[in-house]
Formats: C-alpha cells, sequence, structure tokens
C-alpha cells in the first residue's frame, strides 16, 4: 500500500495494472509533485469492441482488456483496462480512433446507418482490426473474414485490401517482427486497406484474440497451433505492435530509427 | 526693346521669296552677259535693265517697313545638386563636400544672367526644389540614402513644368545610377530622357584615405539552418597601405555579445579585394548582420569599417523537435499533423518503455532505441525552430541539466510548446525550473502542489481568445463550440508578456483568476505555448469533430505552431521603418493592424537590441477606418535596434532593424570624376570641377516679340505700275540698241 492518499486514490481509480507502474514511478521519483497525474487516460489505448448487427459482444470477450493489460505491462502506453464496446452506427463510434471487430460466423450485411457511422469514423482517421476468430487451419479466410472483407468493400468502395509483411512498420512499432502470428500461425503477412498511407483496416486471419483470451480463471483459454506459448507471445507482440501503430503512427518510419533497426535485423539473420 | 526693319510681304511663303530673288539676280547676269558679247547699246541698256528687274521684285515683293517691341527670355536651365549622405564626406583640402556643391551651384546661378537656373536636390526618387535664398541646415542637404540620377531625370521629364534647354548636375560622381561601370548607350539614354546636353561639375578630386566594406551581397534569399554564401566586397584607397584586410560577420542578438558567423582574410589588388563568406543563420525574422574589416592605421573613415546588413529570414521548412513521453491518441494526433504538412520537417522521440516495464524479450528483439537526451538539448537544439515537450516527464531521462539550455534556446529566438498530460508543468517536475522562467504561465512548486484536475470540463474563450489571429482558424471552423477535456493541468496566473487564450471554467488560481488552460507568452526573441489539457485530439474525434470532418485539430495547431514561428497571418500587427533608418534622422516607423486587434490603443518601444536602453517610448491611438498607426521616432545613434508594438489583449509584434551612419553612400568614399565627365560627353555637355564652373557654357536666350506693326511702304498696283513703266523703257532702249 502506498503511504500518500493522493496516490490511493489513483490506484483505486486506474486499476491494478496501472498501480503497479504508479506504485513503482512514485516511489522513483516520489519528491516531486506529480500525484495527481493521469488525467489523460482518457486518451489512452481503448481496444473498443465493435458490434454490429445482432452481435452483443466479440468472439473473444476476455482479449481486449487482456490486450491492454499486455499493453501496460510492456509499454510506456496507458491502455484503458476495461475496454468498451460500441456499436457500428452509434454516435460515439467517432470518439476513439481504434476499433476492434472480431467474429467467428458470417456476419449480416451492414445497414446504411452501420455503413454511415463507419464511413464517419474512418473519415477521421481511425483504425479498425477485422481479426477472424475462426479462419482455416492454414489460415485460410474463414466465414466471418469473408463477410468482414464483403462489407468493408460497401465501406471503403475506393480501396482494395493488400498484403503488408516484415517490412511494414506494423512489424517494428515496438517489437522487431518476422511475420503474423496469433492462434493460428496462418500467412506470414496481414492484408490491410491503406488508405492516405495511414492503415485503416487490418485483416487478421489468424484469431490474434483467441492467442489473447483469458479464462476467468486467468489460464489462457485457446491453446495455439503449432507453436505454443512461444507463438503466443509472437501473438501478443503483434497486438502490441499493432496497438503501438494506433498511438504512434508511422513513428518507427522516421529517418532516425533506421540505423538501429538495419543493425539489429542484420544480427537477428546472422544468430 | 523697340526695333524697326523691312520685311518683303508677310503673305509670301519664304520659298517665293527666295525663288524672286534667284530669278531677278539670275536676269541680272544675263543682261550683263548679253552686254558683253553683243558690245553694243551699252551702259543706258543696262541701267534700264537694271531698274526694271528691281522694279519687278519689287512688285513681287511688296517690301513693308516692320516696327516691333522684343525681350529676350534666358532659357530655362535646371541645376541638380546631390544632397546624398556622400556629401558629408570630406572632399578638398579636407573640407565637407557639400561645400564645394554649394560654391558650385551659387557660381551656376551667378554666370547664368541670361538664363533661368532653377536648382533641385537629387538623391532618392524625384528631385525636391532647393531653397537658395535661405540656406539649408548642413544635415538636410546630405540626407538622401542614394543618390540616383536616373530617377531625378525621369521624374521631371514625367513633369508637366516647362521643359529646360539644359541640365547641370554637381556631384561627386558616386553615383547610383548611373553606375560606375555604365556603358556609353546607358550614358545617352539619360541625356534622350529629356533631349537635352548634361553639363557636369565634379566637386571633389581628392580621394580620402579610407578603407572600407564596399558591398554586401547575398546569393539569394536568407533561409534558417540554411547555408548563405555572402561575397564583400572591401576596398583601400586614399595612399592606405593595405594589402590584406581582415573580414568579420557577425550576428547582433539582444542575448548577449554578437555571434562570430564567418571571418577571413582579404586579399587586396588594385586597391579592393572580393571575399565569400559563408553564414547560416538559425532563426526566421530580422536578424541583423555586422559585416567588419580590420582597418590599418591611417584610415579616416571609421564609420564605413563595418556594415549593419538586415536579413529578413524566411522558412523553408520548419524544423520541429517532437518530444513525447509516452504514445497516447493525443500523441498521435499531433504526429499525424506534423507530418501531413509538407512544410514541417520532424524529428521526433517518443517514450515507448520505460524502465518499470516488462518487454519480456531482448533487446535485438527490440525496435526501440536509445533516446538521445543529450545530443538532442546539448548539441541539436539550434539548429529547430520549435520543440514540443509533450506529456513529458523531464526527471527519468536527465532533461533537468538540460533545462536551462532550453531556457537559453528560447530567450535567443526559438518556439517551445508544453502539451498537458500526467507528466507535464508542475506533475512533471518543471516548476521552479529554469525552463519554467520561458513558459508564459507561473507553476506551483511547493511541495504539495496539484499538478492536474481530473474533472472534465469545456474550456472557455477569452475575450483575448476570441480576437486572437492564430485561433482564428479554429474559431472558423468550430465557433464557440470545443470539445470536453478529460482534465487539465494546474497552471498558475499568466505571467508578463503572456496572454490566457482559453481557460477554465470554474478553476481559479493562487490570485483568484481564472485558470489558463491555453496562454501564449513572449521571453527574449523566443516565444512559448502553455497548452494545459492532453485532449484537444478531441477535435478530431468526437461529435464535433465528425461534425466539422476534424478539422478543428489541424486549425488549431496551424494557428499554435504558426504564431510560435511569427508566421504574418498569426500576427495582430506588422511593423515597418519607413524609408530605412539613418543615424541621427528621425525615422517613421509604421504599425499595420489588424482589424480584429482588440485595442485601439498601442505602445511603440525602440531599444538597443543589446539591451542598452530604450530610445523611444510612445503611445498612439489608431484612427477610426485606420489600418496603420504612425510613430515619429527621434534620430537614433548608430547600431541596431528592436522595436516592440503592445497593446493590451494581443501578444507584441517586434521588427529588429539598423542604423547607419554613412551606409550604401559611405561605403566607397573615392570621388569619381571620370563618371561624370563620361555622362557629359555622352549627352553632349561639358564637364568642368567646381573650382572652374565660370567655363561652363550655358545655352542662348531666347528672343520673343511682344508688340508687332506692318506697315506697306507703297500699294501692290503702284510697285505693277512703276515695273510696268521701266519694263517699256527697257524694251525701247534694247530696240535702239539694236537689240532684240
Amino acid at each position: 500500500m502506498t503511504a500518500h492518499p493522493r496516490l490511493a486514490a489513483l490506484l483505486a481509480k486506474f486499476g491494478k495494472a496501472t498501480s503497479v507502474r504508479l506504485a513503482v514511478s512514485a516511489a522513483l521519483v516520489s519528491s516531486t509533485p506529480r500525484l495527481a497525474a493521469a488525467f489523460g487516460d482518457i486518451g489512452a489505448f481503448d481496444p473498443r469492441v465493435l458490434l454490429t448487427g445482432s452481435q452483443t459482444d466479440s468472439a473473444r470477450p476476455s482479449a481486449p482488456a487482456r490486450w491492454a493489460v499486455e499493453l501496460l505491462e510492456r509499454t510506456a502506453a496507458p491502455a484503458r483496462l476495461h475496454p468498451g464496446s460500441v456499436r457500428a452506427d452509434d454516435p460515439a463510434i467517432v470518439d476513439e480512433p481504434f476499433l476492434y471487430w472480431s467474429g467467428d460466423t458470417e456476419i449480416p450485411p451492414l445497414t446504411a446507418a452501420e455503413v454511415a457511422g463507419l464511413r464517419r469514423f474512418f473519415a477521421l482517421g481511425g483504425t479498425l482490426l477485422a481479426d477472424d476468430a475462426a479462419p482455416g487451419a492454414q489460415g485460410d479466410v474463414g466465414p466471418f473474414g469473408r463477410s468482414a472483407r464483403r462489407e468493408l468493400a460497401r465501406v471503403l468502395p475506393d480501396a482494395q485490401p493488400i498484403a503488408i509483411g516484415p517490412a511494414h512498420v506494423v512489424f517494428r512499432t515496438f517489437y522487431l517482427l518476422e511475420r503474423a502470428e496469433g492462434r493460428i500461425e496462418g500467412h506470414a503477412s496481414l492484408d490491410a486497406i491503406v488508405r492516405a498511407g495511414r492503415l485503416q483496416v487490418i485483416f487478421s486471419e489468424h484469431d490474434l484474440g483467441g492467442a489473447l483470451a483469458r479464462s476467468t480463471a486467468g489460464s489462457w483459454q485457446e491453446p495455439v497451433m503449432p507453436g505454443g506459448e512461444r507463438q503466443r507471445e509472437h501473438a501478443i507482440r503483434l497486438a502490441v505492435n499493432i496497438a503501438m501503430y494506433s498511438l504512434c503512427s508511422n513513428y518507427k518510419d522516421d529517418q532516425v530509427h533506421a540505423p538501429f533497426l538495419m543493425q539489429r535485423r542484420a544480427m537477428a539473420v546472422s544468430h | 526693346m523697340l526695333s524697326s526693319h523691312l520685311s518683303p510681304s508677310g503673305d509670301l511663303p519664304h520659298w517665293a521669296v527666295w525663288l524672286a530673288l534667284a530669278l531677278g539676280t539670275a536676269s541680272l547676269a544675263m543682261l550683263v552677259v548679253e552686254m558683253r558679247t553683243e558690245r553694243r547699246g551699252t551702259w543706258w541698256i543696262v541701267v534700264t535693265g537694271a531698274l526694271a528687274v528691281s522694279a519687278l521684285l519689287a512688285a513681287v515683293l511688296r517690301p513693308a517697313r516692320v516696327s516691333a517691341r522684343e525681350t529676350v527670355v534666358g532659357s530655362r536651365v535646371l541645376v541638380l545638386a546631390d544632397v546624398s549622405r556622400s556629401m558629408a564626406l570630406s572632399g578638398d583640402s579636407q573640407r565637407p563636400r557639400r561645400e564645394a556643391r554649394d560654391r558650385a551651384v551659387a557660381r551656376v546661378q551667378a554666370n547664368a544672367q541670361s538664363a533661368r537656373a532653377v536648382v533641385f536636390g537629387f538623391g532618392d526618387g524625384a528631385p525636391v526644389a532647393l531653397s537658395t535664398s535661405s540656406p539649408q541646415a548642413p544635415d538636410e542637404s546630405t540626407r538622401a540614402p542614394r543618390s540616383d540620377l536616373g530617377a531625378a531625370l525621369r521624374a521631371l521629364a514625367a513633369s508637366p513644368e516647362e521643359r529646360p534647354a539644359a541640365v547641370v548636375v554637381v556631384s561627386d560622381g558616386r553615383l547610383d545610377d548611373p553606375p560606375e561601370d555604365a556603358a556609353l548607350s546607358s550614358l545617352q539614354a539619360l541625356g534622350d530622357v529629356l533631349h537635352v546636353p548634361i553639363h557636369a561639375v565634379a566637386t571633389t578630386r581628392t580621394v580620402p584615405p579610407d578603407a572600407s566594406v564596399r558591398r554586401v551581397s547575398a546569393a539569394g534569399a536568407a533561409i534558417a539552418h540554411v547555408p548563405l554564401p555572402l561575397r564583400i566586397e572591401v576596398g583601400c584607397a586614399g595612399g592606405l597601405a593595405c594589402d590584406e584586410l581582415e573580414v568579420a560577420a557577425r550576428e547582433l542578438r539582444d542575448d548577449g555579445p554578437p555571434i562570430l558567423l564567418a571571418s577571413g582574410t582579404a586579399r587586396l589588388t588594385d586597391g579592393k579585394a572580393e571575399i565569400d563568406l559563408t553564414i547560416t543563420l538559425e532563426r526566421a525574422g530580422s536578424h541583423i548582420v555586422e559585416v567588419a574589416i580590420q582597418p590599418p592605421a591611417g584610415d579616416t573613415i571609421p564609420a564605413n569599417d563595418h556594415r549593419l546588413v538586415t536579413f529578413a529570414v524566411a522558412r523553408e521548412r520548419v524544423r520541429v523537435l517532437h518530444v513525447a513521453g509516452r504514445p497516447t491518441n493525443d500523441v498521435r494526433a499531433l504526429r499525424d499533423w506534423l507530418k501531413s504538412d509538407a512544410s514541417v520537417d520532424v524529428v521526433a522521440f517518443f517514450i515507448l518503455r520505460t524502465q518499470t516495464d516488462d518487454v519480456r524479450a531482448p533487446q535485438s528483439e527490440l525496435a526501440l532505441i536509445p533516446f538521445p537526451v543529450d545530443e538532442l538539448f546539448r548539441e541539436d537544439l539550434p539548429t529547430f525552430d520549435a520543440v514540443v515537450l509533450q506529456d513529458f516527464d523531464a526527471q527519468p531521462y536527465g532533461l533537468e541539466q538540460y533545462l536551462p539550455n532550453i531556457e537559453r534556446y528560447v530567450r535567443g529566438g526559438g518556439g517551445l510548446v508544453m502539451v498537458g498530460g500526467q507528466n507535464s508543468f508542475v506533475a512533471g517536475g518543471y516548476a521552479r525550473t529554469a525552463l519554467a522562467q520561458v513558459l508564459p504561465v507561473d507553476l506551483d512548486g511547493s511541495p504539495n502542489a496539484d499538478g492536474a484536475d481530473t474533472s472534465g470540463f469545456v474550456p472557455d474563450w477569452t475575450e483575448e481568445g476570441r480576437a486572437a489571429p492564430l485561433l482564428a482558424p479554429l474559431r472558423k471552423i468550430v465557433g464557440d463550440d470545443l470539445p470536453r477535456m478529460p482534465g487539465a493541468n494546474i497552471l498558475g496566473d499568466v505571467r508578463p508578456n503572456g496572454i490566457a487564450l482559453l481557460t477554465h471554467p470554474t478553476r481559479r488560481t493562487a490570485t483568484g483568476k481564472r485558470m489558463p488552460v491555453i496562454a501564449i507568452g513572449e521571453e527574449g526573441d523566443g516565444r512559448s505555448i502553455a497548452l494545459g489539457v492532453d485532449g484537444t485530439w478531441n477535435l478530431q474525434f468526437s461529435e464535433l469533430g465528425a461534425r466539422t470532418g476534424g478539422r478543428g485539430y489541424g486549425a488549431l495547431w496551424d494557428g499554435l505552431l504558426g504564431w510560435l514561428m511569427r508566421d504574418p497571418r498569426f500576427e495582430t500587427a506588422q511593423l515597418e521603418v519607413m524609408g530605412g533608418c539613418v543615424a541621427g534622422v528621425p525615422a517613421s516607423v509604421r504599425a499595420r493592424l489588424l482589424p480584429t486587434a482588440p485595442s485601439e490603443l498601442v505602445t511603440l518601444e525602440v531599444a538597443k537590441l543589446d539591451g542598452r536602453g530604450t530610445a523611444f517610448r510612445g503611445n498612439a491611438k489608431r484612427a477610426p477606418a485606420s489600418a496603420s498607426v504612425d510613430f515619429d521616432v527621434p534620430g537614433l545613434t548608430e547600431g541596431a535596434y528592436t522595436a516592440r508594438l503592445s497593446m493590451a489583449g494581443a501578444p507584441a509584434a517586434r521588427l529588429d532593424f539598423a542604423c547607419e551612419r554613412g551606409g550604401d553612400e559611405w561605403a566607397d568614399s573615392r570621388p569619381d570624376a571620370p563618371r561624370l565627365e563620361a555622362l557629359a560627353q555622352a549627352t553632349g555637355g561639358t564637364f568642368v570641377f567646381a573650382d572652374d564652373v565660370a567655363s561652363l557654357r550655358l545655352p542662348k536666350p531666347t528672343v520673343v516679340s511682344v508688340e508687332r506693326h506692318v506697315m506697306p511702304m507703297a500699294p501692290p498696283w503702284a510697285w505693277s505700275s512703276v515695273a510696268a513703266a521701266l519694263l517699256g523703257i527697257h524694251w525701247i532702249a534694247r530696240r535702239r540698241g539694236g537689240l532684240s
């Protein structure tokens, strides 16, 4: 427990994971008056679940919260420990720049209001991760993935998905990743709709949420195939990178990073 | 004057008169030839023939007596006296050149008894009439910053006044137009302006012993951070011995002594040399560079050993250092906006991992690089136009030791934005630091100080915020609406030279004033902005953002960064020294105000750039419907100055400028009589030195008849009758003499 009442109030407000960091930080720099911090939590990464049609939750309900915890524990980025959800036709869809859309079955066609809501979201520069929770064993597109691509083609008829591989900045926003992985190893690359140089839709046929999902008992909910826990770790790293892309954009494309990253890539290859 | 003379009848054209005279002469000549050939009839045939021809000629010409009253009008002669500053330099017998000029003008007037001499002074632009009856003060006749003879002649040609018969130029010959190496054709063209000869009187023969910076020219416009080559021409004359001259270029600053930008040695040949020095100016705006030589012993004009050159430094690209303490939606929004502007060059460093984070991977599997705090804030800081510290805690990254550098950077002309967040302002440990001294708001440095208020709110516009040009683009998009902010950093009162643009609706500072949310301010040469929230990204992602297409966010930062960089679009006023500044001569400073300027009353303060005293301070009120205010500033001493215009509720406008004693006119002190001589020869005029001006030949006067009477000597019928009778007598004489 902390000895300072203000810090205790903040711990109560931001939950356990945040509390750990704040406690450590406060211990390190306890002489400075920084106890009213964290009002900027509203700007934290929020893996909001997008709901369409009759959906009431994502295919992996526990995945967004775990995603936030992993981000908080591993990086300096703030995250919402209790991510929200928003319907595609809700005006609040434009309140945050990130959406997480997950499903394991085919989704019905979007209504006109849902299409309009998603268009407003994309017009402001938002990013959507469409995560197929039931892809084929080899990473083939499942029913959700197919229908999501079909409906997003209606929302963004001017752009087609393209494959993005390890050369794309999303594979180095925090971790250096060689390929995409989730609960399913699948294809090495992701598909994405890129508009004005920005990833607006990321398609994952790897069940990223499946690798993140935890049971109420606190254990991993789904086994990861075929790579086991090493693959799960890579899946978590990809999730962290996607969150970092949402918060930092293409920061790691800056020239100042280039020599460091090239050197580390070279070391990884030689090892 | 009354005069009388004979004249042929006025109805005859000249050619008819001459034809009649020619025919009469021819008739007489034929008669003489005939007499010599025939040798008969002799003398009386000749007499009657001559009489008959004369009478016939008189009948044709019908002579009349003309009586006229006439007057002599002197030709109009324009005397153009050089009134540029070079005429204050030493001339012959070590007396000012203006004395020789004035004597020469007086002699021209005295010698021009049969001419109308009108004296003008020429310098910069159209010539001005000089009164010779009431001599001007020496300073007033040597004030012009240029000696542009071409402009003076063209202005006279465009005048509706009577055209002159001649022009007399009295000068030392050191002219801007025609230039030193003008071609013959361009000199002739000057004469063709008025289509009269140009006589030239040189005032000076003696070259003063002088070493000087004759010319400073830049290859292109001055761009911040971009090396700018200067070509500097230096010279030695008047018998000074100087084979080499040390040349240095220094920037005059208000935050310390001059900074040496470049130096070199010029090696002189035939008394002159050119040297190239490359300087780099790091800040946009007006900057004053002193180019100076180390003069040799015996130099008699120290004022031209240095020149003060004002550079209006522009930005090709704005270099911004963006440092963020942690990645958030606010960081993403600002980065995306900065990267979307092609005119902004962003160097970004975001803290992605702290020491307490468990990355669960070796360093080789991370895309993280060290934060080069030492390089950025010790070495590279001056290369940036603006620094944005966003939600950044100074302590964990060792920035505290560099905060004095940032303070000096701002005072030296840099821009600083501190963006709110849990690691900013008081919470970031910035209170009672050097950096806090250049923020526009006070920070509470007490141990129990609150860092933030986490309750949501919608900021209020202040009157200054509504009128501020930098928020005009935002107001145009969102009007009075602002998105809800999730909380605010606790800020103190706005400091002197600061202005609050947005305030918290409920919180008050320790003194009871509304707590600022956005405040701007100036310190030294630089500017700073305190943005006490981290929720401006809600201008993009919110219901308001969706309604406005997210354009409000870009509009806000366009104004903030533009104001920081002194973009004219966001300045409340623009200052200009009308006609430049000459040491010792009163100057006029004009302030052009935006219509939305919050106050009619403005204050101008002119101070030495080095901070050694205020030279002028005055108040003025803008007249209704007027966009500008003029201040009459008394003569300033030589040096660099900064003018600041302040008004209630708006940031100060600033202009740095220089006052030189001689300027271009003193840069080359050598008189140039050969140029005047070439001009006179090219235009058909005469060249003389001032002590020989009496030999100048001025145009002759014109005779004008004011009254005229014509009296025929006889009526036409009488002339015809006499001519007929004499022709008859001549015919009879010829018959009797045996001629046909």
